[in-house]
């Protein structure tokens, strides 16, 4: 690579219409471009893996009268038959050309296999540049390119390149990364994991994980949706397309560049800005997303989401034949957001009918060493059947008369006689293939250790409560003032940096967000006078978008009374000036004085997330945010429910209702700050940026007392 | 015959442009102009040896024939006033060198343009001072300032003094847009009150204020990895971030700033992303040689975000590149024709001519 290879592009802006991906995988006739029975080639792995396809296979190739016995075209517009899908397997530089093709002859599913686009550098970058503009034209749903391709079970097709076909199943998994679904599915034939579709997303020049998660939600062959992502393209519709699906169909993701080395790696990869890990908690939170932090959780939780029911609630009962095993696994639940079961009378009194006197009937139930099959499911039966029980786990340590491929059949059972969700922790080696395979051609996950199982159980209780939302629109405001925000955002362009203070705490008011009265002035005269419209001593700040830590070098005067503040005005510039003598100053502001110790300092904050769009935040304030970093963040725009959720969100939250003698906050006076702030950077895509630190918090309202934005002036 | 002293208060004020547009402007005017810088203060190499460009441009700008160590006689470099504290320059050599210099220069010439030094107390080691040049060329005096605060004007001030009768007037330069309004009347008049004629006000033009991405990557050494988009839009580099921080505080760290280029490592694929979202900034220098990997070129060409590459590291890449910006942007002819446009519409370009 060097000065040679380069390419000038312009800025593009991402389509944020949603692709109709059900063209991909129900095919009729599928059209290879780039078949060929050359060894080692793409084209070949492609089209010998659609053999087993239940419909059509065309290959297309000018170089070839036929591909292993089939009639070879030479185009697209050559297929004599109607093609509903094009497996594209060319060379780098004909791509565009056979989208063109595929375009102009009706074909609108194709997935570009061939790599050598954005992630190959500058020239790659424009000619993936050329396919989106040829894919807009035609109005075509393409995956890739850089892609492995696509599968679909239920008529074995297999449009990748990779080795094998996915087992069948109820599973649709969408990936960032082609290699590992190759490795997922070699590993997925040994665990009882079956798939319905499968995506290599590749470089999503075209569709992306939003397409797809909104098109499998009404896939009646998927029961979860896996995801494996390494950023998300449109977060915001993602979240508002996820949040549907999930309604009737989990969704499982690992999103990884999680932590800062990861990210790193994340950006060196797909050149994705990695973009905040609280964003992504909280998009993927508000979206209904479970989400995975590495391979084993994401499968884990995929099998219980496809092979159990639903919890009832976070109640869970533990039996077992072994005493220790039994306690690790109530450790666990400790842990967890998942309760320890209380037993009715009836099921303690049932259990002490079928078990021994020295076994334990509470929670959680030690059927003791000895216990044979038919003590050990008399006794889930008892337990399951209990009303105040909502979920179990049976954990067994191998003994000589337990019969494991019975206790694998009695727990199938107990869940299906029951309808809960079961897992087991059939502990041990290879006594427990045999009962693993028929738990798992069950549905019935099984775990050697029961902190997996609890894991497990865990995500399936958090879908539950996805499950159980209701959907509350965005709070919106309507005496705002539009114009006034722009007027003060604009002041920004004839600025050096992008930065504005309290200058600007305007547009706080202008939002419905109180601030003390005051005023920015430039004199001290002027000074004088905004001190004595207002009642009392006020305080002084110096307004310079250079200064940051103004208290630090004396720039901010708290408690000036009237007769002081010509002389405090002085102090505050020429302090200034011998600071940084090259600071942009842009006057003293002088305010209200607020006591603050009338109320308790937060702070509430939005930032533009790469990603998701706008972010809001909130935190208590002081050593809360600055060293304890206790604050919580959602994807903006929030509902009045979501802004009340935040204020429960952090630690420091009882302060909010009143600790150490002090009244409660006026909780909806901070609600509707925090409501007014998501729509104010909502309806501002300028602003990327804002602090206000601290919004002081009373019993009788919220009132801001210091400000600070960073602007982007070309979207003003 | 004419000799005019283009004197500044400080650096970068834009003096060598202006002598020149305002030569350029009297030679329209029917004068046979000539050019000199005394003291030659802007280096290639910092032995003695110059090839300071300003006097090259002059010559061809201006159609000269002077000798080059006419047009520069002295070349003010470290090693200069090290030999004149040490005894080894005189203040009588150097002022023979200069009427020799200014005798050879001004045969065929009716005005003289001569480029003073980047402070006019430059020279004081040596008797020759700007002030000191003015008195021995016998020259009317055109002082440049900038105006970015109201203490600006204590130096207008203190040269208008120093110049004394020689003083013909102040041309402010490179005025930012909010205070345009400001100088134009309220400081003009105070000036003029006290006997400163304030000759022109040039506002800031960003063109003239930074350094395209393509004179950077000359004056770096770097290799372009993506080209600046051919869009016909002007990218113009004012100011430069160091990208060392972790990637989550780097995106709202390169945020606030404008027209940046960010320096960074080429194995920092995170601070790069970032870069590249921020929206002011416009090019990114990538140190240590290492190329970066081929999903974030992608990501810059898409973006039009050019990428160049110095084997240099971080911190010689920052002082370089600062330097460059610094310095100055009197390369070429578009320069000077800039601010002879400028000059017409903003300056009393009669009153400073006469």
């Amino acid at each position: 690579m060097g000065a040679s290879q380069t390419l000038t592009l312009d800025r593009f802006e991402s389509p944020t219409v949603t692709r109709d991906a059900s063209g991909l995988f129900d095919p009729d006739r599928i059209a290879v471009v780039g078949a060929t029975e050359r060894d080692g080639s793409i084209g070949r792995a492609v089209i010998q893996n659609l053999e087993t396809f239940e419909g059509d296979v065309v290959p297309v190739n000018p170089s070839r009268d036929e591909v292993f016995g089939r009639a070879c075209y030479p185009a697209l517009g050559a297929v004599p038959d109607p093609v509903d899908l094009a497996v594209v397997a060319v060379p780098p530089a004909y791509v565009v050309d056979v989208l063109e093709d595929a375009g102009e002859n009706g074909i609108t599913d194709v997935v570009v296999i061939t790599a050598g686009f954005s992630e190959a550098g500058g020239e790659g970058a424009g000619r993936e540049q050329e396919l989106r503009t040829v894919a807009a034209t035609y109005d075509l749903n393409v995956v890739g390119p850089n892609s492995l391709g696509i599968m679909s079970t239920p008529r074995s097709m297999n449009a990748t390149f990779g080795p094998d076909i996915a087992p069948g199943g109820s599973l649709s998994f969408m990936s960032q990364s082609g290699a590992f679904i190759t490795a997922v599915l070699d590993w997925a034939a040994d665990q009882e994991l079956g798939f319905k579709d499968v995506v290599s997303l590749g470089n999503k020049a075209v569709m992306d994980e939003t397409d797809f998660v909104t098109h499998w939600a009404d896939d009646p062959g998927t029961n979860v949706v896996l995801g494996y992502l390494e950023g998300i393209s449109k977060g915001r519709a993602f979240i508002d397309s996820a949040r549907e699906t999930t309604q009737s169909t989990p969704v499982v993701v690992v999103k990884s560049g999680r932590t800062a080395a990861g990210a790193q790696a994340a950006s060196s990869h797909t050149g994705t800005i990695a973009g905040s890990e609280a964003a992504y908690e909280a998009g993927l939170e508000q979206a209904g997303v479970i989400r995975a932090n590495n391979v084993q959780q994401l499968f884990d939780y995929a099998r219980v989401l496809d092979g159990l029911p639903l919890p009832a609630d976070d109640t869970v009962a533990i039996i077992t034949n072994a005493g220790g095993p039994g306690v690790m696994a109530t450790d666990a639940i400790g842990d967890s957001r998942l309760r320890m079961a209380q037993f009715t009378d009836a099921t303690i009194d049932g259990l002490r009918d079928v078990l021994p006197d020295n076994a334990n009937v509470y929670n959680p139930v030690d059927a003791i060493g000895d216990a044979d099959l038919d003590r050990f499911s008399a006794a889930i039966d008892v337990v399951l059947a209990d009303e105040n029980v909502s979920a179990a786990i049976v954990v067994s340590a191998p003994t000589a008369i337990l019969d494991y491929d019975g206790l694998a059949d009695a727990i199938v059972s107990a869940r299906d006689e029951h309808q809960k969700p079961v897992v087991a922790c059939l502990m041990g080696g290879d006594r427990t293939r045999s009962p693993g395979r028929r738990l798992g051609d069950a549905g019935v996950p099984n775990y050697f250790d029961p902190a997996r199982a609890v894991d497990a159980l865990s995500a399936l209780d958090r879908y539950r409560t996805v499950r159980e939302r209701e959907y509350e629109p965005p709070a919106t405001f309507d005496d705002v003032d539009r114009d006034r925000v722009r007027a003060i955002l604009e002041t920004v362009t004839e600025r050096e940096t992008n930065r504005l203070g309290v200058e600007a705490m305007g547009l706080l008011d202008a939002y419905g967000i109180d601030t003390p009265a005051g005023a920015v002035v430039e004199t001290p005269e002027d000074a004088v006078s905004t001190a004595q419209s207002i009642t009392g001593d006020v305080v002084m700040k110096i307004v310079s978008p250079d200064i940051t830590h103004k208290s630090d070098i004396g720039g901010v005067k708290v408690g000036v009374p009237n007769e002081d503040v010509y002389d405090a005005y002085e102090d505050l510039v020429t302090r200034a000036r011998n600071y940084q003598p090259d600071a942009t100053i842009i006057g003293v502001q002088v305010q209200e004085l607020v006591d603050t110790e009338s109320g308790t300092e937060t702070i509430i904050g939005a930032n533009r997330d790469p990603q998701f769009g706008p972010l809001v935040l909130f935190g208590l304030g002081g050593v809360f945010v600055e060293i304890l970093e206790d604050t919580t963040v959602r994807v903006a725009p929030i509902s009045n429910r979501e802004a009340g959720e935040m204020l429960d969100d952090v630690q420091a939250a009882p302060l909010l209702r009143g600790a150490r003698g002090r009244d409660p906050v006026d909780r909806d006076a901070l609600r509707d700050c925090l409501g007014r702030l998501s729509q104010l950077v909502t309806d501002f895509p300028a602003i990327l940026e804002l602090d206000v630190n601290p919004l002081l918090a009373s019993p009788t309202g919220a009132m801001a007392l210091d400000l600070r934005l960073t602007v982007d002036p070309d979207q003003l | 015959m004419t000799t005019r002293l283009i004197a500044s208060t400080r650096e970068s004020t834009g003096k060598t442009s202006i002598a020149l547009a305002l030569a350029r402007l009297a030679r329209e005017r029917g004068a046979s102009v000539g050019y000199m810088k005394p003291k030659g203060t802007r280096l290639q190499s910092n032995v003695g040896k110059t090839l300071d460009a300003d006097p090259m441009l002059a010559r061809e700008l201006l159609e000269l024939d002077g000798e080059l160590h006419d047009l520069e006689p002295i070349v003010y470099s470290p090693t200069f006033v090290e030999s004149a504290i040490r005894g080894r320059e005189t203040a009588e050599d150097l002022r023979d060198r200069l009427e020799t210099a200014h005798e050879a220069l001004t045969t065929d010439t009716t005005e003289l343009f001569v480029e003073g030094a980047d402070s006019i107390w430059t020279g004081g080691v040596v008797d020759l001072t700007d002030p000191d040049i003015a008195d021995l060329f016998d020259a009317d005096v055109t002082l440049l300032a900038t105006y970015e605060q109201a203490r600006d004007i204590d130096d207008v001030i203190a040269a208008a003094d120093a110049f004394g009768d020689r003083f013909d007037g102040v041309i402010f330069n490179g005025v930012p847009d909010g205070r345009y309004d400001d100088v134009e009347s309220d400081v003009a008049s105070f000036l003029e009150r006290r006997g400163i004629p304030v000759r022109g006000v040039l506002p800031r033009l960003p063109e003239l204020a930074g350094v395209s991405v393509e004179e950077l990557a000359d004056e770096l050494g770097a290799s372009l990895l993506v080209e600046p988009a051919t869009d016909g839009q002007a990218r113009v580099i004012e100011r430069f971030l160091v990208g060392a921080m972790s990637g989550e505080t780097a995106l709202s760290h390169f945020r606030r700033t404008k027209d940046a280029a960010v320096i960074t490592g080429g194995d920092r694929a995170d601070l790069q992303t970032a870069a590249l979202d921020a929206p002011g900034v416009k090019a990114i220098v990538l140190t240590g040689g290492y190329e970066p990997s081929g999903a974030v070129l992608g990501k810059a060409a898409e973006r039009g975000i050019p990428v160049l590459l110095v084997n240099a590291d971080t911190l010689t890449t920052v002082e370089r590149a600062e330097s460059v910006v610094r310095s100055g942007r009197v390369r070429d002819e578009a320069t000077v024709d800039r601010m002879q446009a400028l000059l017409t519409e903003h300056a009393d370009v009669d009153a400073i001519l006469d």
